[in-house]
């Protein structure tokens, strides 16, 4: 964790971690006894889902969810028995459907799975169709929407969080599936403007995939995929419609096409209690614990288990939670090094104003989410411009959860939005 | 079987810089002992004894407050001993005991915990329990009055009374003996070079806004040079005025509390730069004797408007619906 330095008047330093020169070769780790996957639409109508507690499944089969909804799906990654299907409830309200998979160590091969047929000949509907939980979550369905009309592929190369290098690896390793990736995608959505943004020191091997490169800053959050649309491509963002891609999503559109099977193994940073970063290689819907285990880490009552970056990443509150196929990183916190938020007010020190990326007058803001005043603070203290990057909460010296407020206030806002629209 | 390890579960981030405002409040009582311990050498135990009360009852009054508002105890946090500390190091060493005891009441209670405690504050509570406190019994506040007992090694008149009612020509004071506290006044407000060091401190350590403090001075000094400059013989030279009263208290550890200072750039330097400008325009043409006080109080006030001159937000997103 990075501290204040004593000289304060100086801006705190958080710079990106850059991948090491010496390739450190990931620890494979496979799921022991059970995979669990995640659908993205609310588990309502319980008897009627096309997918029943006790279904074998094969690796690579598709398993959705309703008939009328081709959208919400995942795929399996293991051979087994459905063992559970539950609604999950994620940040922020999200309503979600946990499918629990009991892997069968004998089950079948999947060298026949309907993919396989269709990867012969690229097509959008089919990657859509079957793409959607491979690792990075390539997310397709944005170019079938309507009222959207996507005219920039933006490939986001640079880690967004701090100690994260999973994107960054895969430039480094898999340049060449990232290159077939960004080819089939111009293919089959026919947009021929394709950027790429990587760490400074990666533009030469970014070089070779034939898209337009641009280098990112190592100042956190300059790599977030908000702060590159706004500062580093505004005239792409003007003409609106761009669509962004982590760089391990296109390597697992590349890879799919090129082998007819979909990756479901991906790369996860775990950062352990001591600050060391190993790189895992794991199939999506393993349990953390399993990780744990592999790079030899005890998590103990009271530490925290984050996955994704120190920044924005989300404390799970069960090793049991699986991997998905966006966790880009694990994180492992001794309980001794947890700062606690508290109730103090706001003093007005002035520090969130001064490190806040996108100028909100954090200041006023929390005064506005403090009272309930959750539209004043939209209208007034550009709630809405937030990126939520939480370097606000990260210097509060009240140690206000600041970043937590803003989400809730978000969410509040849209949910009276939603429901006046829904009056209306 | 699930996995019943209890772990912490928070939001993000899960970084903190480890600043507190405790911290905070702590290196600024650091930062003022220097000022502070040459003025107990100037000015003996008495000193001490007020320093002691007006820390010790500023706490007191703090303690008081969070049990009758039902508030969790924040004596430790450091802010009311700053008060008690700043408010004790404008005072004269020979104040009779009961004002600094009503003087950190007002300080703390109507100064600060009627707005709901820390952060709450429009004003300085420091400058808040002086003003009122000069209003009421301007007698105990008066440096001339209250110091007769003491015999010095230099001029022992206060200089900016000296100022007011004998005019330039009394003014026989060298910059270095300003600045090197030798002139009477408030236990902690005299010896200058100690306050800036001690700013200067707060405004590496990032404790303070240097944009404030700056900007007030340059105010004070632009302001001042300025009457110097029209009619000499009338009005006291910039460096006068940075030295005496509460100008440099003033600038590094009253306006530049944070509660009732701007927070943006352009704003902290109309606000530092309007302090200084007031502190001289009513030395110069006020009928009281010092304007530090007054013009904090002022700039406080005007502090939630001019806050509104702050750069545009970065592209509002548009929220899905």
């Amino acid at each position: 964790m990075i501290k204040r330095s004593f000289f304060g008047i100086a801006r705190p330093k958080l710079e990106y971690d850059t991948i090491e020169d010496v390739r450190p070769e990931p620890v494979s780790v496979k799921p022991g006894r059970r995979v669990t996957l995640f659908i993205d639409a609310p588990f309502t109508r319980a008897g009627r889902t096309m997918i029943k507690k006790g279904d074998s499944v094969v690796p690579g089969q598709r398993l959705q969810l309703y008939e009328d909804n081709p959208k919400a799906y995942t795929i399996s990654p293991v051979a087994g028995r459905i063992a559970e299907i539950s609604s999950f409830l994620g940040m922020m309200e999200k309503q979600m459907t946990a499918v629990i998979i009991d892997i069968d160590q004998e089950g079948g091969d999947s060298a026949d799975t309907p993919f396989k047929e269709v990867s012969q000949n690229p097509s959008l509907q089919e990657a859509a169709r079957f793409l959607a939980a491979s690792a990075g979550k390539p997310d397709l369905a944005q170019f079938q929407d309507p009222d959207r009309s996507v005219k920039t592929i933006v490939v986001l190369g640079a880690d967004r969080d701090l100690m994260t290098v999973t994107n960054q690896y895969v430039i480094k390793t898999g340049i060449a599936s990232v290159k077939t990736g960004i080819d089939i995608l111009r293919k089959i959505t026919g947009v021929q403007n394709v950027v790429i943004t990587v760490a400074q020191h990666q533009v030469q091997v970014a070089g070779s995939t034939a898209a337009g490169v641009r280098a990112v800053g190592s100042k956190y959050p300059l790599a977030h995929p908000e702060m590159i649309l706004r500062y580093l491509l505004p005239e792409q963002t003007g003409q609106g419609g761009i669509a962004l891609f982590t760089a391990e999503a296109v390597a697992s559109i590349g890879e799919a096409f090129s082998s007819g099977l979909i990756p479901m193994e991906k790369i996860v940073t775990t950062v352990k209690k001591d600050g060391t970063r190993k790189l895992v290689s794991v199939t999506v819907g393993t349990p953390i614990t399993d990780i744990l285990a592999a790079v030899g880490e005890k998590i103990e009552p009271g530490d925290r288990l984050i996955a994704g970056g120190p920044m924005t990443g989300a404390a799970l509150y069960s090793p049991d939670h699986p991997v998905e196929p966006d966790t880009d990183a694990v994180i492992i916190q001794g309980k001794e090094t947890i700062v606690e938020g508290t109730d103090t007010p706001c003093t007005n020190c002035g520090q969130c104003v001064r490190i806040c990326p996108v100028n909100i007058p954090v200041n006023e803001l929390v005064r506005y989410m403090d009272a309930g005043e959750y539209e004043q603070a939209a209208e007034r203290t550009a709630l809405f411009s937030c990126i939520e990057c939480g370097l606000c909460a990260y210097v509060c010296e009240s140690r206000i959860p600041v970043f937590q407020f803003i989400r809730l206030a978000k969410h509040a806002v849209e949910r009276m939005n939603a429901a006046e629209e829904a009056n209306a | 079987m699930p996995n019943r390890i209890k772990l912490t579960v928070s939001h993000a981030p899960f970084w903190h810089d480890g600043s507190s405002i405790t911290t905070k409040h702590y290196n600024i009582i650091a930062a003022t002992l220097i000022a502070v311990i040459a003025g107990l050498v100037q000015y003996g135990l008495p000193a001490l004894a007020v320093l002691t009360l007006s820390v010790g009852s500023a706490m007191a009054w703090e303690f008081l407050m969070n049990l009758l508002m039902r508030r969790p105890v924040s004596i430790g946090d450091g802010s009311a001993a700053l008060i008690g500390l700043l408010f004790g190091m404008l005072l004269p060493a020979m104040v009779p005991w009961w004002v600094v005891i009503v003087g950190t009441l007002v300080a703390v209670v109507i100064g600060k915990q009627i707005y709901g405690g820390i952060g709450g504050n429009p004003f300085n509570p420091v400058a808040v329990a002086y003003a009122i406190l000069l209003i009421s019994w301007p007698l105990y506040l008066d440096f001339n009055a209250m110091l007769v007992d003491y015999s010095f090694n230099f001029k022992a008149a206060y200089p900016l009374v000296l100022y007011k009612f004998q005019g330039t020509g009394a003014l026989d004071f060298g910059m270095m003996d300003l600045l090197l506290g030798r002139q009477t006044g408030g236990i902690g407000a005299t010896f200058g070079l100690g306050l800036i060091l001690g700013g200067i401190y707060l405004i590496i350590r990032g404790f303070i806004r240097w944009e404030i403090s700056v900007s007030f001075l340059a105010g004070i000094f632009i302001t001042a040079l300025c009457f110097n400059l029209c009619n000499p013989e009338i009005y006291a030279s910039p460096g006068f005025h940075l030295l005496t009263g509460f100008s440099l208290i003033g600038a590094f550890f009253l306006a530049t509390e944070d509660s009732s200072s701007p927070v943006h750039f352009f704003p902290m330097l109309i606000y530092g730069a309007l302090g200084g400008f007031l502190t001289v325009l009513i030395r110069n043409l006020g009928a009281h004797v010092d304007g530090v006080i007054y013009a904090i109080l002022i700039i406080n006030l005007i502090h939630p408007l001019i806050e509104k001159i702050r750069p545009k937000a970065m592209g509002r997103i548009m929220h899905h619906a």
